[in-house]
């Protein structure tokens, strides 16, 4: 069913389903005439304080999820933000997004009190995520509760759930794939949603909760299988946000789950297509979208009913990108002999890493230049991380391992204010300049040869 | 339990998670992340096999400022009870 906003599905889960599990953390459950009065409770809350835009420092608890819902109902603009990013990193968000009030962590809301913004006068049903990128020039892509349950519908119309389900959200809710997938996508279906109870639990979560249903990066289900986390039970595999490596695909098979595979970006609201098949990388096109290929392989997607409303104050960006509701997604793609959409790679600067992040390389390898002085460098991917190659400047007779600390010692202070996931994992040096195009760029597919 | 110990322990239990990983070569101010290759889940596994052991707990919010070896001795040994 298709829902307005969130308001209108937790009403209608409340009314059909009153005493259904809408969400579990730990050994409590919240029914979803339970959950929704708590979400009416905390409307009146926001209303009462008087403030206009929401930042959320998403833990994925609960006290999380009915605040987001609460301050929806109220009319604040939400701004969803990755409660794991630096602290350094907030500041600069919050003044450009205009939070005037933090949900989160207590020590942290107080420290970033002096940062908040002066709220906003038209707020009401938008919702706020970050591209995941380095952080100071991240852009913040304006969707809104309609488009998030549109979202939500196009992608459980091919994926359904049923009520008997329990899908495990593990996911940070600050992103739009964890935010779609983990819960709206449980909650609109009138599934339960389990509420992971933090990293440090991320292996005994599916055993703990016996979900049906998981929404994954590959980082994470590669962690996983790893520690043969996934239930028996476990019949859905939902992978997102992120190449996955093959041996990764085949392992999730053997536990004898459907594994399938989502792609989608967050200026579509999450989800554009989905494998329905064996081949996990064959994807059908959700029901609300048109993509199209340009010429060069691009992949255009017009769909009205979850694209973004533009980056937020970002008019020159958006136009970038978005021209006469077609969004250019940057990412290239066919169409095999059966209409299914196969992603073939990046035609943008940007590496996707396996925690489901970007890097945007232009002004990742800007700064890595300015912090080593060095002009000559590239980064790319190896085993989903980033890896740095760089020309060597200090001479083929100087020792390697030596080269590589002062390498790693210059770009420690960098590094730190990145999050993991993003921070530069190996140093490969290279005797000759970086392989360039006529017009200077550098040939990235040519960088494999020197890994 | 002294600092000296609580480094040991770090890194054999950096050892146990990455078998083919030879920690010992590890100083205090080697990045984990940078200069062991291990990644993000991988440290949150190491993480939470030393709060196990040491029977404390280090607030999610303090992972990501862990960066080298030192610093998660630091963030052990802080929450210590003392002799």
């Amino acid at each position: 069913m298709r829902y307005r906003d969130f308001d209108d599905m937790l009403k209608n889960k409340a009314d059909s389903l009153p005493d259904h599990a809408a969400l579990r953390y730990g050994e409590k459950t919240w029914t979803f005439r339970e959950l929704y009065e708590a979400v009416c409770r905390k409307a009146e809350e926001y209303r009462a304080s008087g403030k206009t835009c929401l930042g959320i420092l998403a833990d994925g608890s609960p006290d999380c999820v009915i605040s987001l819902f609460g301050a929806a109902k109220a009319g604040l603009q939400l701004v969803m933000l990755d409660a794991a990013l630096p602290d350094e990193a907030y500041p600069p968000l919050l003044a450009y997004t205009d939070v005037d009030i933090l949900w989160g962590d207590p020590d942290l809301t107080e420290e970033l009190a002096p940062h908040l913004g002066k709220g906003v006068t038209d707020g009401a049903g938008k919702v706020l995520f970050f591209t995941s990128g380095t952080t100071s020039r991240s852009k913040a892509v304006e969707l809104t509760q309609h488009s998030l349950c549109q979202s939500a519908w196009n992608g459980s119309s091919l994926l359904p759930l049923s009520e008997d389900d329990t899908l495990l959200c593990l996911l940070p809710l600050g992103h739009v794939f964890g935010f779609v997938c983990g819960l709206l996508w449980g909650l609109s279906c009138g599934a339960a949603v389990a509420l992971g109870r933090g990293p440090r639990h991320y292996a005994d979560d599916c055993l703990y909760y016996r979900p049906t249903a998981v929404s994954v990066v590959p980082l994470l289900l590669g962690f996983l299988l790893k520690a043969s986390a996934l239930d028996p039970e476990l019949k859905l595999i939902l992978i997102g946000a992120g190449d996955c490596p093959d041996a990764i695909l085949r392992a999730a098979k053997m536990t004898g789950a459907r594994v399938a595979f989502g792609y989608g970006l967050t200026e579509t609201s999450s989800g554009v297509a989905l494998s329905l098949e064996d081949d996990p990388f064959a994807m059908t096109v959700c029901p609300d979208d048109t993509v199209t290929l340009a010429e060069d392989g691009e992949i255009l997607i017009r769909v009205p009913t979850c694209v973004m409303q533009g980056y937020y104050k970002r008019p020159d960006d958006t136009a970038a990108v978005l021209k006469d509701g077609v969004l250019y997604t940057g990412d290239l793609g066919r169409f095999d002999e059966n209409g299914l959409l196969h992603v073939t790679g990046r035609k943008k600067d940007i590496l996707v890493l396996s925690d489901g992040t970007k890097l945007y390389l232009p002004e990742y390898e800007g700064q890595l230049s300015a912090a080593l002085g060095n002009p000559e460098l590239a980064v790319v991917l190896k085993e989903g991380r980033p890896v740095l190659i760089c020309q060597d400047t200090a001479g083929e007779d100087a020792d390697p391992s030596e080269k590589k600390a002062a390498v790693l010692k210059a770009l420690a202070p960098l590094m730190k204010s990145l999050p993991r996931g993003q921070q530069i994992t190996d140093v490969v040096f290279s005797a000759s300049p970086l392989p360039r195009t006529a017009t200077g760029k550098i040939k990235r597919y040519e960088l494999g040869a020197l890994l | 339990m002294d600092r000296t110990e609580i480094i040991e322990k770090i890194k054999t239990t950096i050892n146990d998670c990455f078998p083919d990983m030879d920690a010992k070569s590890l100083e205090e101010n080697s990045v984990i992340n940078t200069e062991t290759s291990i990644d993000s889940m991988g440290f949150v596994l190491i993480i939470c096999k030393l709060e196990a052991f040491f029977d404390i707990r280090i607030p999610e919010r303090q992972w990501q400022k862990l960066s080298t070896l030192g610093d998660v001795a630091d963030a052990i040994e802080k929450r210590l009870p003392k002799a």
